[in-house]
């Protein structure tokens, strides 16, 4: 039975963020409306989910805001003061480690100095498309040398939150998502429909036909998905909106995820987005800014959350889960920000420290010398 | 009556009150036009409701008035006329107004430039709006069958000259469109995001609700990080052709819907009279619920309710 009180499915109405044409003045269009799109309906940087869960051991009841204004971030000039004022560093990949299949300049020497001065070394992605034990694999191809137990993806995140609220065994969890959620579920001992073979399923819309869903879903889980597709969606909704009690869990938000090097994608924010949309819900997020991976390896590993250095490329991701968390927060500028967006006036998200990549670690302390 | 403005109080306006022989006989008597919606009001998916085809003739016969405002974007007018004529109503293209006839006229209407290209998440009911409307797509069904390869050294390629992204239902949705839309939005200075509407899910068929456009559209807000204009319903949008159509005062309009938060809230923030039917999305639960806040000044079972009391 599931005994938590989910209090993150609030009813989102639609016509919230409708925007009505001219409401002051809405039937004169004899005044042209400009053909650009208003830049202050950008809202690249702001903090996306609320979410507040009862208190359990694994508790992630961190809510999402970003902290209250604090200084601008400081470019980092002396690496060795923050790299001893911390026990742990907590490694984004997309963007930090690697863009793509190629590793971003540096790394391994740079893993391996931290290492060498005895800081624990974790690794916490929001790609929900491998598990953690493929992502060691990543990891080892690209010659650097990770164990399964340091790396925290949104897919281990997903099935480690269910199991922390007790799960009960006889309900099935639909994913719309790749295989790497599929994989931990699985190592969790957790039943599940969906994933990419649904990515193959189409429907027909006409007269007498009616989709089943199985009644023993009892949570949507919902990543990045290349395969997604409105069978999935409609899937989704059916399990979400008629089967009482299920949940809505997604892996993350993020918008955009560099899956090659080449260029920007669309992100599991997108998928999300989708079933939003049509249950008008909103969904636990596991993935970073939500604390859950934070409290969960704090707890495993004994570590106090004062003593680890988040490291990430993405401000309302990464930079948002360390402050959250409570910890010091290192932006690089070698995936998604720019430094100029990183200074905009919009950006109400400062890490403490930021630097072109992690490799500085070692060349701004020879420079130092 | 005299055929003068109804002046209601707001307190009227959201009386929310079921149709009895009396508020019938006062609603007939002050309105001119009468503004349908169609999935839940007078089909669901391919089925007519009971009656409807009888309370239209009536209506037409008192000499009302009668237009078509659906957010079903997946027709154009044309499309929609076709269908009626297969359910046995005789509707002029020119009655209906649908979001997809609505996107292609806030192009026209803000002067968008005919040497860009409109990007489209969406059916065929877009595509052909744009076309009559002397504008170029990209997109529509046919990117429903391409797929994206993430391998190193593959670059997905996007026109640079679309400088509009439209998003309507789709059930063709897939990642290569999802991905198109958001690179062009992203990086095409100025494009625009327009969605025809944002209805969570709708009657697509006669025996259950189908996720609707506002499922495309937050998944394209989902990537984009960017809010839509919207045209459909509830925006006011197509009121000003409605408007420049008939020359009647709002107030002598009423809108019949099944949905609140687009139906209704249309018909309110236009100023017309409303009466919401329990035929399609919302039932009476729905309505009584302390989490509404949208109520309209009528309520009845199904359209035909409003001849039922007619002697």
């Amino acid at each position: 039975m599931l005994t938590t009180k989910l209090s993150a499915a609030v009813a989102v109405s639609s016509s919230s963020s409708t925007l009505f044409l001219n409401p002051q003045n809405r039937f004169n269009f004899s005044k042209r409306i400009p053909s650009v799109a208003n830049p202050s309906l950008c809202n690249s940087l702001r903090p996306i989910v609320e979410w507040s869960l009862s208190k359990r051991k694994m508790d992630a009841s961190a809510s999402l805001r970003a902290v209250s204004p604090r200084a601008s971030a400081e470019q980092l000039k002396d690496p060795d003061q923050l790299i001893d004022s911390v026990e742990t560093f907590i490694f984004d990949c997309d963007g930090v480690i690697w863009k793509g299949d190629k590793l971003i300049d540096g790394v391994p020497e740079t893993l391996d100095m931290l290492r060498s001065k005895g800081k624990r070394l974790v690794f916490v992605t929001n790609n929900s498309t491998k598990s953690r034990k493929q992502y060691g694999k990543k990891f080892e191809t690209l010659g650097l040398s990770v164990s399964e137990e340091e790396i925290f993806a949104s897919s281990f995140a997903a099935a480690a939150y269910l199991k922390s609220i007790d799960f009960p065994k006889d309900k099935k969890v639909y994913v719309v998502g790749e295989d790497g959620i599929l994989k931990e579920l699985e190592l969790a001992g957790i039943q599940y429909l969906g994933g990419p073979e649904d990515g193959e399923k189409k429907i027909e819309l006409k007269p007498g036909f009616m989709m089943e869903h199985d009644e023993n879903v009892g949570a949507v889980v919902v990543g990045f998905d290349r395969y997604f597709n409105y069978y999935k969606i409609q899937y989704a909704t059916l399990c979400i909106r008629e089967n009482p009690g299920c949940l809505f869990i997604a892996t993350n938000r993020d918008a955009v995820t560099h899956l090659t090097d080449a260029q920007e994608w669309a992100g599991g924010g997108s998928m999300v987005g989708a079933v939003r949309g049509s249950t008008q819900r909103e969904p636990l997020v596991v993935g970073k800014p939500s604390t859950f991976m934070m409290d969960y390896l704090a707890n495993k590993f004994g570590i106090s959350k004062s003593q680890i250095c988040m490291v990430g490329d993405r401000l309302d991701t990464d930079i948002l889960f360390g402050q959250n968390g409570g910890c010091k927060t290192l932006l690089v500028l070698s995936g998604v920000t720019s430094l100029s967006m990183l200074q905009n006036p919009d950006n109400t998200i400062q890490p403490d420290f930021y630097t072109n990549k992690i490799s500085d670690f070692l060349s701004l302390k020879t420079a130092a010398v | 009556m005299d055929g003068g403005i109804t002046n209601l109080t707001t307190e009227e306006r959201t009386n929310c009150q079921r149709l009895t022989p009396l508020t019938t006989a006062n609603l007939l008597d002050s309105v001119d036009a009468f503004l349908f919606d169609c999935d839940g009001v007078i089909w669901k998916g391919d089925a007519l409701i009971d009656g409807v085809s009888d309370t239209l003739d009536t209506l037409r016969a008192l000499g009302k008035k009668l237009v078509f405002v659906t957010n079903n974007s997946t027709k154009s007018r044309r499309q929609y006329a076709k269908k009626f004529h297969s359910v046995g109503i005789s509707v002029s293209e020119d009655e209906i107004f649908s979001s997809s006839f609505a996107a292609a006229m806030y192009l026209k209407v803000i002067d968008f430039p005919k040497e860009k290209k409109v990007y489209v998440i969406g059916e065929e009911g877009i595509g052909e709006e744009l076309q009559l409307a002397g504008f170029t797509s990209l997109g529509g069904p046919e990117d429903g069958k391409k797929t994206v390869q993430l391998r190193p050294n593959y670059l997905f390629e996007h026109d640079k000259s679309v400088g509009a992204v439209v998003v309507g239902l789709d059930q063709y949705i897939n990642y290569y469109k999802l991905q198109y839309a958001t690179l062009c939005i992203r990086e095409n200075p100025g494009c625009l995001f327009i969605a025809t509407n944002r209805d969570a899910v709708g009657h697509l068929t006669d025996l259950q609700e189908w996720p609707g456009a506002g499922c495309m559209v937050a998944a394209v807000c989902g990537s984009t990080q960017k809010e839509p204009i919207v045209v459909g319903k509830p925006s006011t949008f197509l009121m000003e052709f409605l408007l420049k159509k008939f020359n009647i005062p709002t107030s002598r309009m009423c809108m019949v819907g099944d949905r609140l938060d687009t139906d209704i809230l249309f018909g309110q923030n236009a100023g017309c009279r409303t009466l919401l039917v329990l035929s399609g999305v919302t039932d009476i639960s729905d309505l009584q619920d302390s989490k509404n806040h949208i109520r309209p000044e009528y309520f009845a079972d199904k359209v035909s309710d409003i001849i039922r009391f007619i002697q």
